[in-house]
């Protein structure tokens, strides 16, 4: 059994981390977005010299909220606190502005079978942006629009889902979507499935199923919910959530719990099982099927701001961060912001199935 | 009558036997627990090793692995805590200990009944269960409370002869015999033994009696016990001094509203009382067969009582580190000096 390690990325972000993600076609490709206005291109060491190594910095004008690949590892995108939704070509450096929305960009995803990149914005609404070679570059985007604030957004090889303020879920159908682009019809896009998060409060993460079967949310409020796309009554019952991330209080402190917000979501590529990482520092791995936890590493000296595996499964990123907290009057990651990766032994996040 | 049953292990037996904490087995022998508990819950799934005990497995991934055990591995839900050091049967909770001697019992009291059931077999004494297959003779509540009186005359009698001769709460009720999980020879007793028209409002009362001495009074709070049926009591004697059959009560043949709050007492006045009794008493029959028509309650009461325990803890104030369910933190960093864009 090959040892699991873990080491440090050597020149982490300035400030907080906002995303981690790793390239689709490499494992060793690494890209963070932080809140000190850059994205990061990291290499992690292939020979195994527990090494990821700063390959470039890509400026921005504004905090960075989300990063993600585009159709390789040449290939980036950005959502930017400027309301911008940027592509990046890693290579050159070069910046292209893809749209602009009416208040800073939270997330943004990109569907490799179908060329979408999706950008969801603070301003209620999702801009599609086909990014096939085919298409004109200067389209302007379609435009969807929101019932709430969007505040995480992922996409399965045929769905995307959104999730919003006000416990609100949107889960769009991407061949529709595509359709759509190609039709370029102005006819509205109507949700595939519109749900009521089962969580009671603020959706923090949301992360798909590899298998596309079905997705993860969690919240504020310490919680993970497992549920499935089909809308059957059977696969509806699957669905279930539960506690994660807290601590007890000591008793001095009143007692009960604290709870932590979860703020990252991230499911194994191969294995189908997730990574959950919280505000209290922890990482812990998730066997949905099974509905088992599986691992829970050492504690991290601060929150867990992002969660990445890479596309093989064999590296999982953090993202460690001071959290936001209530009552914080001011805010600054630096000096405290960290990017581990951990080399998973073979076996280390594969499910034991369900019983 | 009261013979031995073949291929099933007495009860003695089975509460000997040594079982892991974690997941309630039971093992021939010790070395075996020992090594179940090692391949099983204390080994690590890193490199293999097999460790003695959690809190060793806990170390060994934080120093060699830089990792923290969190839960012990295939164990109960809620047997998973680390906190608790167990090797073998050494550092097993009395009250755990307890519940599994409890368990063991009831099991062994239902697989007894039921293998009676299967063979049609009734054991001595036995009847509740069974229904109406046999014909069950009938006394007037006259002659039962006539019965009693002869009975509970006769046992005060022996009670004061002896030395520590206390007053014992009889209105309504008698002690009987338990003493040997099996049933004693019948004396040429004709079966089946004179039945009860009452409804049978017997209720088990505490699994393990509480350690007050022999014929004292029972502690005050003994009858509402009755609410919460075979809890084990913390301070119950250690599992030495098994085999115990739980007490039962029986209300008295002339108590036939059901659910009467007998009080409660002792298994060692029972004990004691049925020694002095000898066999044969009219109440055997009568004790055996409120524990025949016991069972099955008792059965359901462990199940039942653990998560209304869950429950209740968990009913604890919570903080939350992020408490703004309408604007997230990302919202809040992004309207502070630090981080605020401003379009030029």
């Amino acid at each position: 059994m090959a040892p699991a390690t873990q080491f440090e990325v050597a020149q982490p972000p300035n400030d907080a981390i906002s995303a981690l993600v790793f390239a689709p076609d490499s494992s060793h490709r690494l890209l963070a977005s932080s809140w000190d206005k850059n994205v990061y291109l990291y290499e992690v060491a292939a020979d195994g010299s527990e090494e990821a190594t700063l390959i470039k910095t890509y400026e921005h004008r504004a905090p960075v909220l989300d990063v993600c690949f585009g159709a390789n590892k040449d290939e980036a995108f950005t959502a930017g606190l400027d309301h911008l939704v940027k592509r990046i070509d890693l290579t050159t450096g070069e910046q292209t502005i893809l749209s602009k929305h009416n208040e800073p960009v939270r997330c943004v995803v990109y569907s490799p079978e179908h060329s979408i990149l999706i950008s969801a914005s603070w301003d209620n609404t999702l801009h599609i942006h086909n990014t096939a070679a085919s298409a004109t570059p200067d389209t302007a985007p379609l435009t969807i629009q929101l019932p709430g604030k969007p505040h995480a957004l992922a996409a399965s090889p045929s769905k995307v889902v959104v999730a919003m303020t006000a416990r609100l879920v949107h889960i769009y159908d991407l061949p529709t979507i595509a359709a759509a682009l190609a039709s370029s019809s102005t006819s509205p896009i109507s949700p595939w499935q519109q749900r009521e998060s089962s969580l009671k409060f603020l959706t923090r993460a949301v992360s798909c199923m590899p298998n596309d079967a079905g997705y993860a949310t969690s919240s504020i409020e310490g919680r993970v919910a497992v549920e499935w796309f089909e809308d059957t009554a059977e696969s509806q019952a699957r669905k279930y959530a539960f506690k994660c991330h807290r601590q007890v209080a000591p008793d001095e402190d009143g007692g009960g719990d604290i709870v932590y917000p979860v703020n990252a979501l991230a499911f194994h590529p191969v294995f189908g099982t997730f990574a959950s990482g919280g505000g209290d520092g922890t990482v812990a791995l998730w066997d949905a099927e099974a509905k088992r936890r599986m691992r829970q590493y050492q504690k991290f000296p601060d929150s867990v701001a992002a969660l990445a595996f890479s596309n093989d499964g064999k590296f999982l990123a953090i993202g460690v961060c001071p959290g936001f907290e209530t009552g914080m009057e001011d805010y600054t990651g630096e000096g405290r912001t960290k990017v581990f990766i951990r080399e998973l032994s073979e076996t280390e996040a594969k499910g034991k199935g369900s019983k | 009558m009261g013979k031995k049953k073949r291929g099933h292990p007495d009860v003695e037996e089975i509460l000997s036997r040594p079982w892991c904490y974690y997941c309630e087995r039971d093992f021939e022998d010790l070395k075996l627990l020992i090594s179940h508990q090692k391949a099983k819950h204390f080994k690590c799934d890193r490199c293999g090793k097999r460790l003695n005990t959690a809190g060793g497995l806990s170390v060994h991934m934080n120093q060699v692995h830089k990792e923290s055990l969190n839960s012990v591995e295939n164990a109960l839900p809620n047997r998973q805590g680390l906190d608790i050091e167990i090797f073998g049967m050494e550092g097993v909770p009395e009250d755990i200990l307890q519940q599994h001697h409890q368990r063991i019992i009831t099991n062994y009291y239902t697989a007894q009944a039921e293998r009676h059931a299967a063979t049609g077999n009734p054991p001595p004494g036995q009847s509740g269960s069974q229904g109406p297959t046999k014909k069950i003779k009938v006394e007037t509540a006259e002659e039962l409370k006539k019965r009693l009186a002869e009975h509970r005359a006769r046992l005060a009698a022996q009670k004061a002869a002896l030395a520590n001769g206390t007053p014992l709460p009889v209105d309504g009720q008698s002690p009987g015999q338990v003493a040997s999980p099996f049933p004693p020879p019948q004396g040429g007793f004709p079966y089946p033994p004179p039945g009860v028209p009452v409804v049978p409002s017997y209720s088990p009362v505490q699994a393990y009696p509480p350690s007050y001495p022999p014929g004292a009074s029972p502690p005050p709070g003994a009858p509402g016990a009755f609410n919460l049926p075979a809890r084990p009591p913390i301070n119950a004697p250690p599992a030495s001094s098994l085999p115990q059959r739980p007490p039962f009560f029986y209300t008295g043949p002339g108590a036939t509203a059901p659910g009467y709050p007998a009080s409660a007492s002792t298994v060692d006045e029972l004990v004691t009382g049925a020694a002095r009794q000898g066999h044969g008493d009219d109440i055997d029959q009568l004790i055996r067969m409120a524990e025949a028509g016991i069972k099955p309650a008792k059965t359901g009461t462990p199940t039942e009582e653990t998560p209304v325990d869950k429950k209740s803890k968990k009913e604890k104030n919570m903080r939350m580190v992020y408490g703004d369910s309408e604007v997230s933190p990302e919202e809040k960093l992004a309207l502070l000096p630090r981080y605020r864009f401003i379009e030029v």
